[in-house]
């Protein structure tokens, strides 16, 4: 099949691709924030920044992708029931395969110096006195101790500002802790402890779900949190029964 | 090189009786049935019933009874056992196990035609398919609204499982099943697989372990996901036992079907079908196989470990004996990830060869493609660990797993490469085997994307555990690995019954599949970006309309899979005739007649160049 354009049979293809590119560009910078749960942490911005620079290096790919379907089967394709002709013999071409592969090996390379930085940020501590916060799973309940005060809840309250640990075990089987509005996810193991640090920069009041299949009621395994200020946490704290 | 002559019949008489001969599918049932019986019995009566896991054990005792049974019953040992006895198979009696003059029959039989058990092949994979399919439809019927109204919790908790068991089994044989055995020996110019007794076997072995599934779904009591999470699954009923024996049987079969395959093509190739001459999906074949001797092992492991701390008190996984589940994690993973291109790489490697017979043009680059496809199976067994990147399990490993996860992309780049390389500029002729082979162009590429987020931990930590998952990784399995099964199916399908898989029937399932899969996996995305985890029976009011659109969506699937299914029926006896080279196709099966005869070739073969050569000089005849 011949193409229409007589001067460079690929324009069309290149002009899809650049449409198809930047919509996926405008879509990756606005969608994100958009669509995922409001940021209450800076683990959580990061993550939202990290979603939009990935999405923003995926959208001429997969852009090119989609441009190449349109335009093979807008020009290249065979209509009717005889059998087509052969195409153009082409078994190799170097240049081509090499520049495929110098330009994905780039840009792995690319998402992978952003993650690690990104995962060093995730993981660091910035803080020498972090708030320490105990989160016990069970079936099917959370319960939130702080080490040093003899608080035990089942709601979360943390103080805006400050960076908290959490140090997470399980009372029987394997749960998932999870708060989708601080981008942390860490598994509640029997017998062992896992820590995983954030620190809430926004107020109000956010989910905590279960993220490991736990059985019956896995569904149900959710609690509330609350971001407040210093103030509120420690009358919060102080007006809690003490246990011993 | 074509073969015109029709297979002579050497035993025109039919052969005498015996037991042996008079075994099939009903009296495998029979034999399972009995001997689960007979084993539960004696289990039941000699074991401790003060024992607190003598449930267990009966049940376990109960399952390989099943197995054995079913063999028996199947004759799959007849012929080692004639051979123990010294009164080994004759030609007559081979012939008579291949299924010489036996019609529809041999298709219920223990029969060692490799394009018999491809067919067989063809069958399971859709039963499984269905079975999953229909669980796949119970799940989204509950998750249209919030609140449990369907089915029940428990009953949904089981329902998660044995469908992400059944889907994987039918994905993992799905391409490499019916055309690994059907085509791959014919490709390879062999009169049969290297081992076809082993071949059979392989096969009723995948049926014992279908049966043992289906069972735990009667047996119930399945908290613990596909993956069989622990130690939640060491609290999980006798249901567990009859599934983790269920994946051992299942590993048996992979295993003799992996060796089968890597023998045929390195030993029975004609004279002149060099390495580098093979069909490109005859590469794909063996290379998933050999990846597939690499994982199942684990996956049988991690189940025997899983038994035998439900019956024998070991505490591989259970905290409170000193084990641990991240053990458990590792070791299926290390099954799990690998496990992925087992199911994907045949279908890519279909793909291929479809891609150059219908745009009439080489396959580009194929040592590109043979290089992807090792690199990415050899990358698949270093990256189990970004399944675990939120447990808690080596955090100062993410790093490292982080790398060889995100490397991934590369190989899987090629094999666009190479797609986008054989259609360029070629004259794509549009049936069906086409059109779902752009459907799959269309999904990878988002499977991939998707797949780079999770790659990275930051991101890894809000999603993991997530619909988003869900959703990217069966954007991988349905919009991916079912597309180029489909495909392989409408391609090879005129091979099989000598008729076209009717090509309306056809693109109506298409744009059903196609658009179902968008509906209902872009909106299950948006679930998990929104905050809703897996493994859900009910949710909160702020995921309702996702969930409704994918459920939505999943009907549509399913709908265009019963459509499928039809022409999938119909065309079989009513379909367009298609005559023995209907793409005009350079590979060696097509050169046979269709169908082929028992032992394909009256006379072998010489091989001179690759099946490639369209629009170069030589033609073959």
């Amino acid at each position: 099949m011949t193409t229409s354009n007589k001067k460079n049979p690929y324009r069309g293809m290149f002009l899809t691709w650049l449409v198809l590119t930047i919509a996926g560009v405008i879509v990756s910078i606005y969608a994100p924030s958009r669509l995922m749960p409001r940021s209450m942490s800076d683990n959580m911005h990061l993550t939202v920044l990290t979603m939009i620079v990935f999405s923003v290096a995926a959208a001429p790919v997969a852009a090119g992708i989609y441009a190449f379907a349109i335009h093979a089967l807008r020009h290249w394709t065979h209509k009717g029931e005889a059998v087509p002709a052969a195409g153009p013999v082409v078994r190799e071409n170097a240049v081509v395969v090499t520049t495929w592969l110098l330009v994905s090996t780039l840009l792995t390379v690319f998402l992978l110096i952003w993650g690690l930085g990104a995962l060093a940020v995730d993981n660091g501590s910035s803080s020498k006195n972090p708030l320490v916060v105990d989160v016990t799973g069970q079936q099917w309940v959370w319960s939130f101790s702080y080490p040093g005060t003899h608080v035990q809840s089942n709601e979360l309250y943390l103080p805006v500002g400050r960076e908290v640990e959490f140090r997470v075990t399980s009372d029987d089987i394997t749960h998932g802790f999870w708060i989708a509005n601080m981008g942390v996810q860490v598994d509640a193991n029997a017998g062992t402890w896992t820590t995983i640090h954030t620190t809430p920069n926004q107020l109000g009041t956010f989910d905590i779900r279960c993220t490991q299949f736990c059985g019956l009621n896995h569904a149900f395994m959710v609690t509330q949190g609350h971001v407040v200020t210093a103030q509120q946490f420690t009358t919060w704290l102080d007006s809690q029964p003490q246990r011993a | 090189m074509t073969t015109t002559l029709e297979h002579t019949t050497t035993d025109a008489a039919p052969l005498g009786g015996g037991l042996a001969r008079r075994q099939n599918m009903a009296t495998a049932l029979v034999g399972g049935v009995l001997f689960a019986w007979l084993f539960w019995f004696l289990a039941h009566h000699f074991l401790d019933a003060s024992s607190r896991n003598y449930s267990d054990l009966v049940s376990v005792s109960l399952t390989i009874g099943w197995i054995i049974g079913f063999w028996l019953g199947i004759g799959a040992l007849n012929a080692p056992a004639r051979w123990m006895m010294g009164r080994d198979n004759t030609h007559a009696d081979d012939m008579y196990l291949a299924g010489q003059n036996q019609g529809k029959a041999r298709y219920w039989k223990y029969c060692t035609d490799h394009k018999v058990v491809g067919v067989q092949y063809i069958i399971m994979t859709m039963v499984l398919l269905g079975a999953g399919g229909i669980l796949a439809m119970a799940i989204r019927t509950e998750l249209i609204v919030p609140g449990n109204h369907f089915v029940d919790q428990q009953v949904y908790n089981g329902f998660i499982a044995v469908h992400g068991l059944l889907m994987i089994l039918a994905l993992i044989v799905a391409v490499a099943g019916p055309w690994g055995n059907f085509v791959v020996p014919i490709m390879c110019g062999a009169r049969d697989m290297a081992f076809p007794r082993l071949n059979a076997l392989s096969l009723w072995t995948l049926v014992g372990a279908a049966g043992l599934l289906l069972t735990t779904l009667a047996v119930g009591s399945l908290s613990m996901g596909w993956v069989v999470l622990e130690p939640i699954a060491n609290q999980a009923g006798v249901g567990m036992d009859f599934f983790a024996m269920a994946v051992v049987v299942f590993t048996v079969s992979t295993t003799v079907a992996g060796v089968n395959t890597i023998c045929t093509v390195l030993t029975m190739r004609t004279k002149g079908m060099t390495l580098a001459r093979l069909p490109i999906f005859v590469w794909g074949a063996i290379i998933a196989a050999a990846l597939g001797l690499y994982a199942f092992p684990y996956f049988a492991l991690v189940e025997a470990q899983t038994i035998m701390d439900r019956t024998f008190n070991t505490s591989f996984f259970v905290a409170s004996g000193g084990g641990t589940g991240w053990l458990q994690a590792n070791l299926f993973w290390l099954m799990g990830h690998p496990e992925v291109y087992v199911i994907l790489l045949p279908a890519v490697a279909a793909l291929f060869e479809i891609a150059s017979v219908m745009a009439r043009k080489p396959v580009f680059s194929y040592r590109t493609a043979i290089a992807g496809m090792t690199g990415l199976a050899g990358l698949s067994i270093l990256v189990w660990a970004h399944h675990m990147f939120t447990t808690g399990w080596a955090p100062t490993l993410g790093g490292p797993f982080m790398l060889t996860t995100e490397l991934i992309s590369i190989p899987t780049g090629l094999f666009f490469l190479v797609l986008i390389g054989t259609l360029w500029r070629g004259n794509i002729w549009m049936k069906l085997p086409t059109i779902w082979m752009f459907g799959f162009i269309a999904n990878f590429i988002i499977a991939g994307v998707t797949g780079i987020y999770l790659s990275d931990i930051p991101i890894d930590n809000q999603l993991h555990g997530t619909m988003f998952v869900t959703a990217h990784f069966h954007y991988v399995f349905v919009g991916s690995v079912l597309f180029g099964a489909v495909a392989a199916l409408a391609f090879w399908y005129p091979k099989v019954t000598g008729r076209f898989l009717n090509e309306f029937q056809g693109r109506i399932a298409f744009w059903l599949a196609f658009i179902g899969v968008q509906v209902t996996f872009l909106s299950m995305f948006l679930s998990g970006l929104r905050g809703m985890p897996r493994r859900y029976s009910s949710y909160a009011l702020i995921f309702e309309h996702t969930n409704f659109i994918t459920t939505v969506g999943a009907y549509m699937i399913m709908a265009g899979m019963l459509v499928l299914l039809g022409a999938v029926i119909t065309s079989w006896n009513k379909g367009e005739p298609a005559g023995p080279n209907p793409w005009h196709a350079n590979s060696l099966e097509w050169m046979v007649p269709t169908p082929p005869p028992l032992e394909n070739f009256t006379v072998l073969p010489v091989i001179t160049e690759d099946p490639y050569n369209y629009g170069e000089e030589l033609v073959r005849s």
